[in-house]
């Protein structure tokens, strides 16, 4: 067990696993492994890759949209959907995957990892509840975090974070502008201790 | 009547010669319980001493952190991520500035690694000798705690002198630790660096750490009912705990010698001698004792970062407004709890599109349902608390 650089490490172990699984895609960027799957074979990728790959790090998702109510939206235009992604390593080598794969917004379901890896049960239900992404098969799939009741779904990207709208934060003393207001020139900010200086 | 049932039985003084009828009952542990680390509510389902089924009920603590850090900048989430998990705050900064590191194409200076690397380490000991003094007394041991908190505050005070933080360091920078000091434009800015005599203390330091774990092996590990409570109980096997995600000392004490330390370059960990202890038969004990030997082997690490500390600077050249170029990339340390990663989805701006959280705890509790069942209601804390989790890095 030496450590290698990242980047090397990762395109090998990307293309050996998208090869292995017949991924549609893969990268290997900043020293992430990434392969991308059709959402139908999303369990069965994941079944074979367990020989392999057997730790379940986490499984989490991505909105992808415009249509933002917090943050700056993505450059240029998107393709509207659900990014669903999950990550795998191995212990003996520490090579690590992402395996990613497209679910429709309109109707976002996708089948259960659980009969593969138990550690997905609480993954797929914060994914659930935090999305709305709804996960077939799963045993057990009420809400983990949020109170019974809850409305809505917090990280979707059309979701407001309704306590910026009550009072901007963190109020006129800050160091920077949110990144939903961007067009400030950088010399015009104020100065606080804290700034990274490293310039100077 | 199940084998746990008889085992129940025999131990108990009264001699029962009818089987007793014990239907199910529910039995609600917390939210508010001095056992359970915080707002941890545990809903047993139990038949006499036995538990049928276990639903842990997590989110009492939950803040949000991934929806904050959309509206955030950059620097600004770095205060957030202190607070994951606050037992190691320091060691919950490094990977995410790490992860922006690798975005932007920063070299980090050495110096700048190594006082990450050792500050890191002395979290891991601090978040240790927590849970090596505090889990004796779950189980009724009150004095090792006395003598591991003292050892504690004093490498507390070492993060703080340089940091100016006991729990929250808020000290890591992007392309660095913090560099400067004094506030106000018309200033001139004071460059800090580490304060004086700091590497003597941390020798110092690691030396009474390593003579404390001394004085605790004897106190515990020699103490009949400690081994009596944790020896085969909540036994984890390896396949288990890797289809759970549960990482950090709990994997390795159920066998597994898998450290991300060894395998990932987050930090220059390379560069130091340093063992990876497992266990054998992954029941509280190993569990236990696995933390044990990594708090010698951290110890050994700040020793020797201490000897051979390059000089330099503390933080590599950039921009005065951080943005992070478009990418993806996911980066995961070694923290006292176990994996600790974020996934950073950057769209080019000053704040991530999507920030997913990776917290060690979360995985290494949510094995619980499977690990309590059929277990006996007295060892529900001694299981508990050999996972050594921290509610706010189960719930983020």
């Amino acid at each position: 067990m030496t450590a290698s650089p990242p980047e090397t490490g990762a395109a090998a172990v990307a293309s050996r696993f998208a090869a292995m699984v017949g991924a549609d895609s893969s990268s290997a960027e900043f020293g992430t492994a990434k392969i991308r799957v059709p959402a139908a074979r999303w369990v069965e990728v994941h079944r074979t890759l367990r020989e392999h790959l057997p730790f379940f790090s986490w499984l989490s998702a991505i909105d992808w949209t415009s249509d933002v109510a917090v943050g700056d939206p993505p450059e240029g235009t998107v393709e509207e959907r659900f990014e669903v992604l999950s990550r795998l390593s191995d212990v003996t080598t520490g090579a690590g995957i992402t395996i990613s794969c497209d679910i429709s917004k309109a109707d976002p379901r996708i089948a259960s990892l659980t009969g593969v890896f138990g550690g997905a049960n609480w993954h797929e239900r914060e994914a659930a509840e935090m999305f709305g992404i709804v996960f077939e098969g799963h045993p057990h799939l009420v809400k983990l975090y949020l109170p019974d009741g809850f409305l809505g779904h917090p990280l979707r990207k059309t979701f407001p974070l309704l306590s910026r709208d009550v009072k901007p934060w963190p109020g006129t003393v800050d160091v920077e502008d949110m990144p939903s207001s961007m067009n400030a020139e950088a010399g015009d900010q104020p100065e606080a201790g804290d700034a990274p200086e490293a310039g100077e | 009547m199940t084998d746990r049932h008889l085992l129940a039985m025999h131990h108990s003084e009264v001699q029962v010669s009818v089987e007793l009828e014990t239907p199910d009952v529910t039995l609600s542990l917390g939210p508010q319980h001095p056992s359970t680390h915080g707002v941890l509510r545990l809903v047993a389902k139990v038949d006499g001493e036995v538990i049928n089924s276990v639903d842990p009920v997590i989110g009492y603590m939950h803040r949000g952190y991934e929806k904050l850090a959309e509206v955030r900048t950059y620097p600004q989430i770095t205060a957030l991520v202190n607070r994951i998990d606050w037992v190691s705050g320091f060691a919950n900064e490094v990977p995410f500035m790490v992860a922006l590191e690798r975005l932007m194409g920063l070299e980090v200076p050495m110096r700048a690694q190594y006082i990450r690397l050792v500050l890191t380490e002395m979290a891991r000991i601090s978040s240790h000798l927590v849970f090596l003094s505090s889990y004796p007394l779950e189980l009724g041991a009150a004095t090792p705690l006395m003598h591991a908190l003292r050892e504690r505050e004093r490498v507390l005070d070492l993060i703080e002198g340089v940091t100016g933080g006991r729990f929250h360091p808020n000290f890591n920078r992007i392309g660095g630790v913090k560099p400067a000091a004094g506030a106000g434009s018309n200033q001139k800015k004071v460059r800090q660096d580490l304060p004086e005599g700091f590497l003597d203390q941390s020798r110092d330091a690691m030396r009474n750490v390593l003579a404390v774990c001394d004085d605790m092996i004897d106190l515990v590990v020699g103490n009949e009912i400690f081994l009596e409570r944790t020896k085969g109980v909540g036994v984890i096997p390896a396949d288990r705990a890797l289809e759970f995600g549960v990482s950090g000392p709990n994997l390795r004490g159920s066998g597994v010698r898998f450290d991300i330390r060894k395998t990932d370059d987050y930090l220059p960990y390379s560069r130091f001698d340093f063992d990876v202890p497992t266990g054998a038969n992954g029941d509280c004990f190993d569990r236990y004792m696995v933390r044990f030997e990594e708090i010698r082997q951290a110890a050994r690490i700040v020793i020797q970062a201490c000897d051979t500390m390059p000089g330099g600077e503390l933080q590599a050249k950039v921009p005065r407004v951080i943005k992070v170029p478009r990418g993806e990339v996911y980066v995961r340390a070694e923290n006292p709890k176990g994996e600790m990663g974020y996934y950073v989805v950057s769209e080019g701006g000053r704040g991530p599109y999507r920030l997913k959280i990776r917290s060690a705890s979360f995985s290494n509790i949510s094995i619980l349902p499977w690990l309590l069942q059929g277990q006996l209601v007295p060892d529900i804390i001694a299981i508990l608390g050999s996972l050594d989790f921290v509610l706010g890095d189960v719930d983020r």
